[in-house]
């Protein structure tokens, strides 16, 4: 395990919507997910993660439903919508772009200019 | 959909606000809880885990605040907490909020009134389906009439043409079979009385008569029954069918079904009811309410008159004719294709010499019907809401006031506020909702007095004897106007304070012990707004004594006749039961049998009573004689009967009046007023001249010249007038009845109407009143302006009052180390009291002087009102600064008591 990175400004949205895409998660099983797939080496600070999940919800991109946790505990439970569907899309086409178009500059050699 | 799902989302937050907070605790506490669960799988002790729990997740109230962010309930939990710390401030200075909320409360309350009427008068619809569609037609035309008669409204424009919105039946017709730019073209016609006999009793009610498409071209239907069909109007004669209002209804049937199909009496003539109108309805004039509607039709039973019928005189217009404009008309096609068929009808049907002036179509506006309301009403209402708004920006000045010394007094607190980092927006949000909650407050107090006093103007307006035909309607449109004005006014009171309370210096507010010295600048906008709340109140106080002089003016004036103890009521003898040449004779019975009740001192009739808004104008031509240019052709003429004079109590100049030897075959005979010798006969004895009026056959001749009388109303000077005694007329129809009694009494009324019935059962007593009460009601609008006018004038005064008092006050409470000094140094209380009384009479005399200027500009546009003075008065405007000078040293005198009893000693330790 490598040392860990902080999570660039504005990208976590677009995780959780990604973690949550993969099947509805409660909060905690989010951050888990997300730890996960990126074999923990992002830094998510815990509490923050709620306010986002308010945010997308309010926005209308992920709902949430009640329901019972893995060791029998009620959990609210987040699932992607339709709109958070397109949204995360959409989110992941711009960071494609842009991580080309950065990787791209960063990758120019002295005599390509 | 982001803002859908976000307005759902917020509302689901607000209105579940207890839930959501319980499930984000559990969903935090289920995150921690998991957490420390997975850390004890991996080895730690329940402590460590918790302690490393809590290091990671970090402050779970935090996050629940930005939780609360997302979903956008900060700012409605701020506004919670202001509204809450707001509601606080203002129970901890009652007083002030009492003064406060009730100073707005009648400001707002006065508009919310106004408003109201205007809603009413000026923007009133028909109660038709789209009433914008409709347009009523109207002609102008120059000097020269092409019509011998016109009944209904004549107005004469400002380049001297005449326009007017009566048509003859037969050019209705002829529109109506050339109209293609309209659904319908439908005509009716207000009639202001209609004897109407229900199971033996009379009453006197209005009507209207109205073409067959009546209901079709407006649109509308009945609420029982039928309405009048386009079969009940198309053979001459009619279908005596009527349908009736649905308060005439209510009122005689009890809204019963059994109605339709009854009988009843309209002007002695059998009608059956077959429908009733809606509740909304109210015919097609605006301000009238008739209750019985019937066909066109039936004019000559109805109102027969001996020249013959109304719907084939082409001399006689009368009718109001209105249409909608079909879809996808324009209005100025449609104006020019219906004035091609105006013109040929009116070719068609009159006689047109060589200089006759023809007629062109116009159209206006039909929305609101035939509408004298506007014409009457527009200018009154502006300058009442004008002078409302005065009234309501002098609150607003005066709360300013007591707000900027209230935020000097919180100085320290938006110090403390601003150093524990408090931005300055989220400050004046603050003292903003404050204001706010201070005008919501006073708008519903306000909406309160405006609901009650929706009436009171309505009421001025009406007079004793006729019902109030202004009911007013408290709707959205008053609620929505009182909630904005509402709006601006917290606005517009509460953006100084609150930009005040911003400008608070951190250090200095918490250095300084609760009592700040501020700076300079914050009593001088005190002062500003004080000289402008005095400005204003000069206006207002300036208007009311411009009013009060008219009114005063007005009674003083010489009528030339004695109104006291005279008794007044109109009798109509129905042409459909004494056609003719009866009318006469029914009158002269009336006036024996009214004669001769104990009690009457005399008795007589006029076709036009004095000072009611009514007269009659007369062609006059000596005989023999030919008018040199520029000398008059007419005279006011009165039918009157033969003890008219005294009983009016006009003295007899020279002469004889009427007597009983005068009859209708008797040669012709007429009393003069001295005004009318002296216009005709300058110089020469009218005493047995004759002149003609329209009858060349039958000059008449003059027996008495008597003194001058005010005629129409009070404001126009005696004109030039003729009386001829009424028996001499042919068919004098609806009479005025003058008595002259000992004392006015219901007993005597009674006796009266006991005496008419002996002559005719069917015949009611129509508006009885005394004629002090009919001078009164033509003085109304005077007297509605000098009331409201003095009620605002005093409201303001008492605000400035207020106003000067606080500014001043805080002055001295200001200057207190300063007095001590001086007075310490050898002041006398004399020249401590003067100091402070002059700041006073400075701040009065400015704000006076600006009120004086602006007045002088403003005062112009109501000229027309006045009566005896002009719009710039010397003694209005003396007495208006005597009176604010005089308040001023009142309100100066408690701050000036104060500062004189300042102790020198305590006053250096002050500080």
């Amino acid at each position: 395990m490598g040392k860990q990175l902080d999570l660039i400004q504005g990208t976590l949205d677009m995780l959780i919507l990604k973690a949550v895409s993969l099947g509805p998660l409660h909060g905690y099983g989010v951050l888990l997910r997300i730890q996960q797939i990126s074999r923990e080496r992002l830094e998510i600070q815990q509490g923050s993660l709620y306010p986002a999940l308010y945010r997308l919800e309010h926005q209308g991109w992920i709902a949430s439903e009640w329901g019972e946790s893995e060791n029998r505990r009620k959990a609210k439970y987040y699932r992607l919508t339709a709109a958070g569907k397109r949204r995360l899309q959409r989110e992941a086409d711009k960071w494609n772009r842009m991580a080309e178009v950065i990787a791209g500059i960063l990758g120019t050699a002295p005599e390509e200019v | 959909m982001s803002i859908v799902s976000r307005l759902v989302s917020w509302t689901k937050a607000i209105l579940t606000r207890s839930r959501l907070e319980s499930e984000m605790d559990a969903e935090l506490h289920f995150h921690i809880e998991s957490n420390i669960a997975d850390l004890m799988k991996g080895g730690m002790s329940r402590e460590e885990a918790t302690r490393q729990t809590r290091l990671e997740f970090g402050n779970p109230d935090v996050h629940k605040d930005d939780c609360r962010s997302s979903l956008g309930l900060r700012l409605w939990d701020e506004l919670g907490a202001d509204l809450r710390y707001g509601g606080r401030m203002l129970r901890k200075s009652p007083a002030f909020t009492a003064v406060a909320i009730l100073s707005l409360a009648i400001g707002i309350g006065a508009n919310s009134a106004i408003f109201t009427l205007a809603n009413g008068v000026l923007l009133e619809q028909l109660s038709a389906p789209h009433p914008e569609e409709l347009r009523l037609l109207s002609w102008i035309s120059g000097p020269k009439l092409a019509m011998n008669h016109l009944w209904g409204d004549t107005s004469k424009t400002a380049t001297g043409q005449y326009t007017s919105t009566s048509f003859s039946y037969p050019v209705y017709r002829q529109l109506r079979g050339d109209n293609h730019s309209f659904d319908n073209l439908f005509a009716f016609k207000d009639i202001s009385r209609f004897t109407v006999t229900i199971d033996g009793n009379a009453e006197v009610i209005q009507g209207e008569m109205v073409s067959g498409n009546f209901y079709q071209g407006l649109g509308i239907g009945t609420v029982a029954g039928r309405p009048i069909l386009p079969s009940d109007d198309s053979a001459p004669g009619g279908e005596p069918v009527a349908v009736i209002s649905d308060a005439f209804w209510a009122q005689h049937f009890g809204r019963s079904q059994a109605a339709i199909g009854q009988t009843i009496q309209l002007n002695r003539i059998p009608v059956s009811i077959v429908g009733v109108n809606a509740p909304s309805f109210l015919g097609a004039q605006l301000g009238r309410a008739p209750q019985i509607f019937v066909p066109l039709s039936m004019q000559p039973q109805l109102i027969p008159r001996p020249e013959g019928s109304l719907l084939e005189d082409a001399s006689y217009w009368w009718l109001q004719i209105m249409g909608r404009l079909k879809p996808g008309v324009p209005v100025g096609k449609a104006r020019s294709d219906l004035d091609v068929a105006f013109d040929g009808a009116v070719k068609s049907t009159l006689p047109i010499k060589r200089d006759t002036s023809l007629p062109r179509l116009t159209m206006l506006d039909g929305s609101r019907g035939l509408d004298y309301l506007r014409r009457d009403f527009a200018k009154p209402i502006y300058v009442l809401a004008s002078l409302a708004g005065l009234v309501l920006l002098i609150a607003c000045a005066n709360l300013a006031n007591l707000l900027l010394a209230r935020s000097a007094a919180r100085q320290r607190e938006m110090s403390v506020r601003l150093a524990l980092g408090a931005g300055r927006m989220r400050i004046i949000r603050q003292v903003l909702t404050e204001s706010m909650l201070l005008a919501s407050l006073g708008c519903v107090v306000g909406l309160v007095l405006g609901y009650a006093g929706r009436n009171v103007i309505p009421n001025l307006i009406a007079n004793s004897w006729q019902p109030n035909l202004l009911q007013l309607k408290f709707n959205w449109r008053v609620l929505a106007f009182t909630i904005a004005v509402s709006v601006v006014t917290g606005l517009l009171f509460g953006i100084a304070p609150a930009w005040q309370a911003t400008s608070a210096d951190v250090n200095a507010g918490s250095k300084e012990a609760g009592h700040a010295t501020p700076a300079r600048g914050k009593g001088l906008a005190g002062k500003i707004i004080v000289v402008l709340q005095i400005s204003l109140s000069a206006l207002l106080v300036i208007g009311s004594g411009l009013f009060l002089r008219t009114l005063s003016n007005l009674y003083a004036t010489q009528i030339g006749f004695r109104p006291e103890n005279v008794l007044l009521f109109d009798i109509d003898p129905p042409s459909t039961r004494y056609p003719a040449g009866q009318g006469v004779a029914v009158h002269r019975r009336l006036e024996e049998k009214i004669a001769a009740i104990p009690g009457v001192e005399s008795v007589t009739l006029t076709s036009d009573p004095l000072i009611a808004n009514d007269s009659s104008i007369d062609t006059f031509a000596p005989t023999g004689r030919t008018p040199h240019a520029g000398q008059p052709t007419e005279a006011w003429s009165n039918h009157v009967g033969v003890h008219f004079f005294e009983t009016m109590s006009i003295p007899m100049l020279y002469g004889r009046g009427f007597d009983e030897q005068v009859t209708a075959t008797s040669p012709k005979v007429a009393v003069v007023n001295q005004r009318l010798a002296e216009q005709f006969f300058a110089g020469e004895n009218a005493i047995g001249m004759t002149f003609n009026s329209g009858d060349e056959k039958h000059p008449i001749e003059i027996v008495g010249i008597c003194a001058n009388t005010k005629y129409e109303n009070l404001r126009s000077e005696p004109p030039p007038t003729f009386y001829l005694p009424y028996v001499q007329h042919e068919d004098p129809g609806l009479m005025t009845y003058e008595v002259k009694i000992a004392a006015v009494g219901e007993d005597v009324v009674n006796s009266i109407r006991e005496a008419v019935r002996t002559v005719d059962k069917d015949l009611p007593l129509i508006d009885v009143r005394t004629q002090v009460a009919q001078i009164d009601a033509t003085t109304t609008q005077e007297r509605i302006f000098a009331v409201l006018t003095t009620a605002l004038g005093g409201l303001a005064l008492v605000l400035a009052c207020i106003g000067i008092y606080g500014i001043m006050a805080y002055t001295v409470a200001r200057r207190t180390n300063e007095i001590g000094i001086r007075m310490a140094l050898g002041a006398q209380v004399r020249s401590v009291v003067l100091m402070v009384l002059r700041e006073t009479t400075w701040l009065v005399g400015i704000g006076l002087a600006l009120g004086i200027l602006v007045s002088v500009g403003l005062t112009r546009l109501v000229r027309s009102m006045l009566y005896g003075l002009g719009p710039i008065d010397p003694a209005t405007l003396i007495g208006a600064s005597l009176l604010l000078f005089a308040i001023a040293l009142l309100a100066g005198w408690g701050p000036a008591r104060t500062a004189s009893q300042i102790d020198p000693v305590s006053a250096l330790r002050h500080e």
